[in-house]
């Protein structure tokens, strides 16, 4: 299309935009950095005095805040850490997997009707509050409830629809030509798709690997209800130290938002070229 | 797409078989054999995400529809022993509890304010960088930093954002000289949790518009522009109608999750002050897990999915070819 120069009026709607996007997010990381102090000083600290890391320390060393006369959190965050990397990973690598298989079917080896895309996205409609209640009725008679094991088996139920259909749409510019000519080869089916269609699809997958691991990661419903004491991820940890210390404890609950959003931010750009098309089931394709 | 191996699987017949079968069957039987194990090639690939569907989605929701016609709560005995209802529940919903009417009512507002802002804002940042200008693609990505970051931790900033001695509160004491208590009134809160929406999820809109606006064909704007068009009527007639199919798309895909908004709410206000900010998630939330009301919490679900799905259909129906990726 036309390709003309800013004018200062869009230069400043631009700057506007660029100032509101980030904003909340140097709040944040600004509280991150405050002294107990500067927490919910009158009028509002915007740049901390003396920045500091004691509120990150915090978060694995309850005891660590004590050093600015302040009453440490009742509990660290080290679990819920090591539960959010455990529990996001494991999902990930399992529904990208199965993800790809069935990528590929849909790909090759179906007739996707009209239905289709309605049935799949029908699993993504359902208010997650009620998916949730029968869950946990089910858990709790197979003894799930509580456990990694359960809450990973949930997070590939409601990734893989969008790991399947994000891959599917990398499958479907891969030609079907250099699948069969290995096939003539004497490749089996499976090989040949292991060996010619997943190299093909490398930034694909790279791409989908990623994306699913921001939706695992960011989880919180399921996580809310299907957790007591056993199990915990940052999210949970997050909601539990608002409750809690009803909201006096600003640097080190923004520590830990911090900590949240730095993987996912990392993540994204990684990404960026890809996420129209993982946030669409593949329908937008650049 | 796939096209003509679906109807050569039924048949068997030798001429559907895609070239790679045909070179390893020369005989008849031989061609029915090669099919036949295709078929069975093809639903292994399928299996293992079928029986976690089946399992993971497909019995909870049949669990949550027969628990739907009984009145049950765990402090009842097993829910196998509760006796069936019929439509009790789905009566109750919608003729009398006037929270879940309020909080469907509340929620569709929500959606319409929400998405309107966002496809406008994000359709006008898309067009702006139809442009060339520099620093392009750094601000690209910086725009779109809100979408990655993770609802809980949305929420739980913008909570921050509108404390009382927060920094929007400080500059709204410059601007106007007085500030409000963001969370102890209806309105104010409505406000909150529509600023934080829009901050969220702008981007997204944003993004899909400006893939839409870069994968449009470039002769029918061109053409309109050597028939004399201006620049807006070009935008309008030309090139708003051809992105219709993307932001149809991105408003299902947007409406979707906002019926399921909870986890902003859940951190910024409960639902409160009251039940005025109560989204339809949030009050299936407290139906099953603060009330344990669970057999009518599973109702009111299904009635969400029914009319989430019904709008869905319809909305989708002008652009459900192109979701297929069928050539249009």
């Amino acid at each position: 299309m036309n390709t003309r120069p800013l004018t200062p009026l869009l230069a400043l709607i631009l700057l506007v935009a660029l100032v509101v996007t980030l904003f909340p997010i140097f709040w944040i990381v600004m509280t991150a950095l405050k002294p107990p102090t500067d927490w919910n000083a009158a009028p509002a600290i915007w740049i901390p005095s003396e920045p500091t890391l004691i509120n990150f320390l915090t978060l694995f060393d309850p005891e660590a805040i004590g050093a600015f006369g302040v009453g440490g959190i009742s509990e660290s965050a080290t679990a819920a850490v090591f539960g959010s990397i455990l529990t996001s990973t494991c999902a990930t690598l399992i529904s990208v997997g199965i993800g790809f298989f069935a990528a590929i079917g849909l790909s090759r080896y179906t007739r996707v009707n009209r239905f289709t895309p309605l049935f799949i996205l029908s699993g993504r409609m359902f208010p997650p509050a009620a998916i949730a209640v029968p869950f946990v009725i089910i858990f709790s008679a197979i003894q799930l409830i509580d456990t990694y094991v359960g809450l990973i088996a949930i997070y590939v139920a409601i990734t893989l629809p969008f790991a399947t259909w994000m891959l599917k749409s990398f499958v479907d510019e891969v030609p079907r030509e250099v699948e069969e000519a290995a096939m003539i080869d004497g490749q089996s089916r499976l090989m040949a798709h292991l060996t010619v269609t997943a190299p093909l699809i490398k930034g694909g997958l790279f791409a989908t690997t990623l994306f699913i691991f921001i939706l695992n990661w960011s989880e919180f419903l399921f996580a809310l209800v299907l957790s007591y004491s056993n199990i915990e991820t940052i999210p949970i940890r997050l909601a539990k130290y608002v409750t809690a210390t009803a909201g006096t404890l600003f640097g080190v609950q923004a520590a830990l938002a911090v900590l949240a959003m730095a993987p996912l931010i990392v993540a994204g750009f990684l990404i960026q070229k890809h996420l129209a098309r993982g946030m669409t089931f593949g329908a937008v394709k650049r | 797409m796939p096209q003509e191996i679906a109807i050569s699987d039924l048949k068997g017949t030798r001429l559907g078989v895609p070239a790679a079968d045909r070179t390893s069957a020369p005989s008849p039987t031989g061609a029915q054999r090669a099919a036949r194990k295709r078929a069975r090639f093809a639903r292994g690939l399928a299996a293992p995400g079928m029986v976690i569907s089946v399992f993971v989605l497909v019995v909870p929701l049949l669990v949550a529809l027969a628990m739907s016609f009984t009145t049950w709560s765990p402090t009842r005995g097993s829910l196998l022993d509760a006796g069936f209802e019929g439509l009790f529940n789905y009566e109750e919903l919608l003729v009398y509890d006037t929270r879940f009417v309020e909080a469907v009512a509340r929620t569709l507002t929500l959606s319409v304010i929400c998405l309107s802002l966002e496809l406008a804002i994000g359709l006008g940042l898309a067009v702006i960088f139809l442009r060339e200008f520099k620093g392009k693609s750094v601000l690209f990505s910086t725009l779109l930093t809100p979408m990655m970051v993770m609802p809980v931790v949305v929420g739980y900033t913008f909570w921050m954002l509108f404390q009382s001695n927060g920094p929007i509160n400080q500059i709204s004491m410059i601007l106007f000289g007085t500030a409000p208590e963001w969370f102890r009134s209806a309105f104010f809160a409505w406000i909150v949790v529509i600023v934080t929406e829009v901050w969220h999820w702008t981007p997204l809109f944003f993004l899909i518009m400006l893939s839409g606006l870069n994968s449009l064909p470039e002769n029918p704007i061109r053409a309109a522009v050597i028939l004399g068009a201006s620049p807006r009527q070009v935008f309008w007639r030309v090139v708003l109608p051809m992105l219709k199919p993307v932001i149809i798309v991105a408003l299902v895909i947007r409406a979707m999750e906002i019926v399921k908004l909870f986890d902003e709410v859940f951190i910024l206000t409960r639902g409160g002050p009251s039940t005025s900010t109560e989204t339809i998630s949030l009050y299936i939330y407290k139906l099953a897990f603060q009330d344990f009301q669970l057999a009518y919490g599973a109702a009111a679900a299904f009635l969400v999915l029914i009319g989430t799905l019904l709008m869905v259909h319809f909305l989708l129906a002008p652009v459900r070819d192109q979701l297929l990726g069928e050539p249009r």
